[in-house]
């Protein structure tokens, strides 16, 4: 189960976040439990694999929002960097970047198994 | 007047479009405590909620980038319609360049993401929708220049719309002042409207606290309609002393009353209108500044209002009954039965017997009376008639004309068709009027009552005594009958003062050479001291009750056989 004692652990800003729900702990360890099943990460790593850009600034950038959002900021801090630069359209290759949040992404759901 | 808006007993709806669930989530639960929160997931969602009959949303919290309709798509709709671009949208984005470009399109304010504290949130969404509701208010004229709080029309027209979403009890608040119109005649106008002003203010401080709106309904009456508090005592108290510091007349006192709004179903207006009843009871009483509208008020007036509702019924299905109470005469060696005076009883299928003294008042009040009067003189005619079918004998019967019968121009005929109906002559029927007719309207009275005697009516002056008694009435108008009010019969044994008072009535009516009737006769030494002092007639308990018809029917046959027996 979701703690946030493993949520510290794992570097989310849990102070923040938490007072964004007012203190509510069950409202926040529940919405931080829907991130693994997002449905960005996959339009994200779609778009990125077609070459389509806007997309993957889409999927990016609405990511970015609720990882800020709950403060989840290892999760953040990429996303953030991926969305400036798909932002202005930076053609590179973005799967180091991708892999790093991907990977992030299984720790959480991990963290969420347990 | 700040912040009472948001702070007032309704709950404002925020439409919040985000297209991802964790957003709304969150800012559902950072709002939900303070408005009502509707969602939509994207543009189109958005448009369609805000397109809804009952939609009626105070914010749009708007995410831009989303699938389907972006947000740039809904504030340009929102522009272009005449109602929706009255609600004030927040966009919601991280980009700075796009917070520009929405506000150059006419959005209110921005928020960033990641979102700020909750309170931050909540204390702009508050902002925007006060600022709003005030602009949209200072557009369209709503305030009372003089106090600076609502007009009428808009106070109710916006309590309409609370209705519906009010959680907590609600109280209607009536304020007046007592001696308002000194102020203006003895300082002029401008004193008066300052005055107003200063009520105004003073209500406008409390309106937050209280979580209510208020207006000025008219003149100097206040309307509140706010959440319910324990007491108002200290409230009124406190605006009182802090009226008393502003205003130049000391005597100025601003009174409450207050009705319990416990269902919504009646109108809001009779939640006023009850309130102000409960305001006017304690005018110049100094003791109290507010006071409730209680519920023996309210009961009271719920069983007046059925006793109007149920009068048609009780006139068709006879449920008004005429009882008779005999009239004797006291001057020669035994008492005589001489005529009867009509009255009026309810037998109501439900409620029972009702007081005349409740609705009789009633009715004059609203002038149903004239209807009760016209169904009790048909009924008295008709008595007459069958009473001297039966007994060959006929009783003359005094009947009631109340003053608004007075004013019917029709009233002569209407007494004629009776007559002609029953074939009776106008000695038969007998007119009872009051006094109180003349100090209404003294020309209408005299010339009405000339006619009547014209055509041959003979007119009772009722109640005598009992109010405004003049002796220049009595010179003006001609009757043919006093008739001493009861209460001088019942008491002048007890008290000298009302034994010279019949005395005295007496005396004017030997001047005027009518005879007396004495009412409310119920012991034998009353009847003595009257048949000394020369009272012609007396009615009272002392013969008899009113009776039913069948069982007056009783005394006429006694008379009968005694008028038998003497001519033997």
């Amino acid at each position: 189960m979701l703690t946030i004692e493993k949520l510290n652990d794992f570097g989310a800003d849990t102070q923040e976040g938490l007072g964004r729900c007012y203190g509510n702990e069950a409202l926040y360890l529940r919405l931080v439990g829907m991130i693994p099943a997002e449905a960005s990460f996959d339009k994200l790593q779609g778009a990125l694999q077609s070459g389509d850009l806007d997309g993957a600034f889409e999927a990016a950038h609405a990511l970015k929002g609720v990882l800020g959002n709950l403060s989840l900021t290892p999760m953040y801090k990429v996303c953030c960097e991926m969305t400036e630069l798909l932002r202005a359209r930076t053609e590179m290759d973005y799967t180091p970047l991708l892999e790093a949040l991907l990977t992030k992404r299984e720790s959480l759901a991990a963290l969420c198994a347990d | 007047m700040k912040n009472y808006m948001t702070a007032s007993g309704i709950k404002r709806r925020v439409l919040i479009v985000d297209d991802e669930l964790i957003n709304r989530e969150l800012l559902g639960a950072m709002l939900s405590q303070t408005f009502e929160i509707e969602t939509a997931s994207n543009g189109q969602e958005a448009m369609m909620t805000l397109t809804q009959p009952d939609a009626n949303y105070s914010l749009i919290l708007l995410d831009l980038m989303m699938p389907v309709m972006d947000g740039f798509e809904v504030i340009e709709r929102c522009q272009r319609d005449e109602v929706l671009k009255r609600i004030p949208i927040i966009v919601m984005t991280s980009e700075k360049s796009a917070e520009v470009r929405s506000i150059r399109m006419g959005a209110a304010d921005f928020i960033t993401k990641p979102y700020d504290m909750p309170e931050v949130i909540l204390a702009r969404c508050e902002r925007i929708i006060e600022l709003s509701e005030d602009k949209s208010i200072i557009r369209s004229t709503e305030r009372d220049k003089v106090s600076g709080l609502y007009t009428r029309g808009y106070f109710f027209a916006y309590l309409q719309r609370m209705i519906p979403r009010l959680e907590k009890p609600m109280d209607a608040l009536v304020l007046n002042l007592d001696r308002f119109h000194l102020i203006n005649e003895l300082f002029g106008r401008d004193e008066g409207d300052r005055v107003l002003a200063t009520i105004g203010e003073l209500i406008s401080e409390k309106l937050s606290e209280l979580r209510g709106i208020a207006c000025r309904s008219e003149s100097d009456t206040f309307f509140l309609f706010c959440e319910r508090q324990q007491e108002y005592e200290s409230l009124m108290e406190e605006m009182q002393s802090k009226l008393a510091a502003f205003a130049k007349s000391r005597s100025l006192r601003l009174r409450a009353g207050i009705y319990s709004c416990e269902d919504h179903e009646s109108e809001p207006e009779a939640w006023f209108s009850r309130a102000k009843s409960a305001c006017d009871r304690i005018r110049g009483q100094y003791g109290s500044l507010a006071t409730r509208y209680n519920n023996e008020l309210y009961e009271r007036t719920v069983f007046h209002e059925r006793l109007i509702g149920d009068i048609d019924d009780a006139i068709h299905d006879r449920n008004f009954v005429v009882y008779f109470q005999p009239k004797y005469r006291i001057q020669g060696e035994r008492p005589v039965l001489a005529s009867a005076e009509a009255l009026i009883r309810w037998i109501h299928p439900e409620l029972g017997f009702i007081s005349p003294g409740e609705f009789i008042p009633l009715f004059e009040q609203n002038g149903l009376i004239r209807r009760v009067d016209h169904y009790v003189w048909r009924s008295a005619a008709e008595q007459i008639k069958r009473w001297r079918e039966q007994y060959a004998m006929t009783i003359p019967v005094s009947v009631n004309v109340s003053r608004v019968d007075i004013f019917d121009p029709e009233l002569e005929k209407k007494l004629c068709d009776i007559l002609d109906e029953f074939s009776l002559t106008p000695d038969d029927l007998m007119l009872e009027i009051t006094e109180s007719a003349y100090a209404d309207s003294a020309d209408r009275l005299i010339e009405v009552v000339n006619s009547l005697r014209d055509t041959g009516f003979k007119i009772e002056m009722d109640d005598f005594g009992s109010g405004y008694s003049s002796l220049n009435m009595l010179t003006e108008i001609p009757i043919d009958v006093l008739k001493i009010d009861m209460q001088f019969i019942r008491r002048m044994l007890l008290d000298d003062k009302n034994l010279k008072l019949v005395r005295l009535v007496m005396d004017i009516a030997g001047f005027l050479d009518v005879p007396v009737v004495a009412e409310g006769v119920e012991e034998e030494e009353q009847l003595n001291v009257l048949r000394q002092m020369g009272c012609d007639i007396v009615q009272g308990y002392y013969f008899s009750p009113p009776l039913p018809a069948e069982r007056f029917g009783a005394l006429i046959e006694q008379e009968c056989q005694k008028r038998g027996e003497a001519s033997c």
